[in-house]
């Protein structure tokens, strides 16, 4: 019976951040959180698995305090337990820090058979932190999975590239990364999100995870974000005659010498 | 002395960073070794300015297992930076390393360069929303996507070969391994592209986008949905974050919404159309021109309106 942890991420809502055009700053101050995206995937493959083989799953988040907010909507998706580590060294925490702390709890928590993250978050999307995870803690790692069997204790899965399907597998326990073509993570019922309120959680302390100084010093820094703004020229025909609509996009494209 | 290194399994991918590899060298004035799958692609990585490559050798062909190999020969060179081809195995081997190394990476970077100590890189966030630049301490690992750089030309001087035994990672079990059945269609290389997204009703509605393709010369592309979910269309034509990246002259988007994730992968294109029935759509954001009307009525009025024009 697998005992299963799932790293998470708590990201921004891109879709409520704008740019603001006079800076092209990022306003972030409406956007609302989430979990990541392809994160949902890997919390569903989880809660399958244990629902076909037994066992159980946890889930585990490092980031700000803003991390809190995830225990409601991650507990109702399946975990039993959700383990947090809110702290402010997240903000600026590259991919090096985030996996330092993330190995670190793992190791402190026990034994897991298997450890399911998304292949990349929705913020920065930079597909690293299960491969790293692997290496940090010395187990194997399949990345880009879109299906999982178990059988005792050997993983086996379907790796998709864009080039070719592999099928690859190796003896626990393993960390694994999913695509996000693998499930449809399911919407929680009522039952469900009344259920997680009564579900524990586990706040865990950074200072508790035997860490150096030097693992929460982040090896890349950002200098800048700014938003990508488009200079299109937006001439947009909506007339309620369609032919002549039609008519002047034929002339545009003439004009551009498209057609 | 340090060095500057180059892996890529994809050797076309392998070649387009010695470019960036070049310029780092310049301003880091470090050798370039390239690590490579055969003889055959050493030599013709030397030919394009790597000073040294090594043509790793084993009876594994599953190339994320060479990760600890790799990893061996990066950080026995005491390399400075690693530039690994972006595709999902090399960010696999490329994470793995920069962990063992306790170094930092910069996945999918569109630019690097030196400043000072460091290395500064540019990559997009949110999908594209937003660009960030970035400053990693060395040793430092980058991962470049295929396309971002076009490869260098013949160098004067042809480096050295050399060979290494490397073994696989006995952890792993390698089973079948199905090649993707393509139909061999680069939309990279096509100057007009007439991209569908989920306004289709039907497979077998595409073909007024067809019809309107082929009065404008144009090769067909498409969303992620119409090829990952409804598989109308292979996963070879879908532009996007995780598919193709185009900057065609012509991008006709019909019945697309222009999510950001779906822009990120077409919006160095010099010109862009949508045709929408939804005026809100966040595709005439984007758009040069557009049309807010049913797909239905416009496409096959729009491809006659071409063939009048002669189709030039």
């Amino acid at each position: 019976m697998p005992n299963c942890l799932v790293c998470y991420k708590w990201t921004l809502d891109e879709r409520d951040i704008k740019i603001n055009p006079s800076d092209l700053s990022l306003d972030s101050s409406r956007a609302k959180g989430k979990i990541s995206d392809f994160d949902r995937m890997a919390i569903e493959e989880a809660t399958l698995i244990v629902e076909k083989h037994g066992g159980a799953v946890e889930a585990l988040s490092y980031g700000t305090a803003a991390v809190k907010q995830s225990l409601k909507d991650t507990l109702s998706r399946g975990p039993g337990k959700a383990y947090w580590i809110a702290d402010a060294s997240a903000e600026n925490a590259d991919a090096v820090v985030t996996t330092n702390v993330l190995a670190a709890a793992i190791k402190k928590l026990g034994s897991y058979d298997l450890i399911l993250c998304g292949e990349g978050s929705s913020d920065a999307f930079n597909q690293q932190t299960a491969p790293r995870i692997a290496a940090l803690l010395g187990l194997p790692c399949l990345s880009f999975v879109n299906k999982l069997s178990i059988t005792e204790d050997v993983v086996s899965v379907t790796r998709k590239l864009p080039d070719r399907t592999e099928e690859v597998s190796v003896r626990g326990p393993v960390v694994v990364s999913v695509l996000s073509e693998i499930n449809k993570p399911r919407i929680p019922s009522l039952k469900q999100v009344l259920g997680a309120a009564k579900k524990p959680n586990q706040e865990i302390k950074i200072a508790d995870l035997g860490l150096k100084p030097e693992d929460l010093q982040p090896k890349t820094v950002r200098r800048s974000v700014k938003g990508f703004v488009m200079q299109r020229k937006n001439v947009i025909y909506k007339e309620t005659n369609l032919a002549d609509n039609v008519a002047k996009l034929k002339e545009s494209l003439a004009a551009e010498g498209l057609c | 002395m340090a060095e500057i290194f180059v892996f890529s399994e994809d050797l076309a991918l392998a070649k387009q960073l010695l470019t960036p590899a070049l310029e780092l060298k310049a301003s880091l004035t470090q050798p370039i070794v390239a690590l490579a799958l055969s003889e055959e692609s050493a030599k013709e990585l030397v030919a394009l300015g790597a000073d040294k490559a090594i043509a790793l050798k084993s009876d594994s062909k599953w190339v994320e297992g060479f990760s600890e190999a790799i990893f061996t020969h990066v950080s026995n060179a005491g390399a400075s930076v690693l530039l690994v081809g972006g595709t999902l195995s090399g960010k696999h081997i490329a994470s793995y390393v920069a962990a063992k190394l306790g170094a930092g990476m910069t996945s999918d970077a569109k630019t690097l360069r030196i400043d000072g100590a460091n290395l500064v890189t540019s990559r997009v966030l949110y999908a594209g929303l937003a660009v960030a630049e970035e400053e990693t301490v060395l040793p430092a690992v980058v991962t470049v996507r295929a396309r971002t750089f076009v490869a260098p030309a013949t160098a004067a001087k042809a480096g050295t070969v050399e060979t290494a035994a490397v073994h696989g990672d006995a952890r792993y079990t390698l089973g079948q391994v199905t090649s993707t059945v393509t139909e061999g269609v680069d939309i990279t290389a096509a100057d007009k592209l007439v991209s569908v997204g989920r306004g289709f009703k039907t497979k077998d509605d595409l073909k007024l986008a067809e019809d309107l393709a082929g009065a404008l010369k144009a090769e067909i592309s498409c969303s992620r949905g119409v090829a990952e979910d409804d598989h109308w269309l292979p996963i070879e034509r879908y532009v996007g974050i995780s598919g193709q990246t185009v900057k065609p002259d012509l991008y006709l988007a019909v019945g697309l919404s222009g999510q950001v994730q779906h822009m990120v992968g077409c919006r160095e294109s010099k010109v862009i159309i949508a045709v929408n029935s939804d005026e809100k759509s966040p595709i005439f954001e984007a758009a040069d021109y557009g049309i807010v009307g049913d797909l239905y009525e416009v496409l096959p009025l729009l491809t006659a309106a071409v063939r009048n024009n002669g189709g030039r």
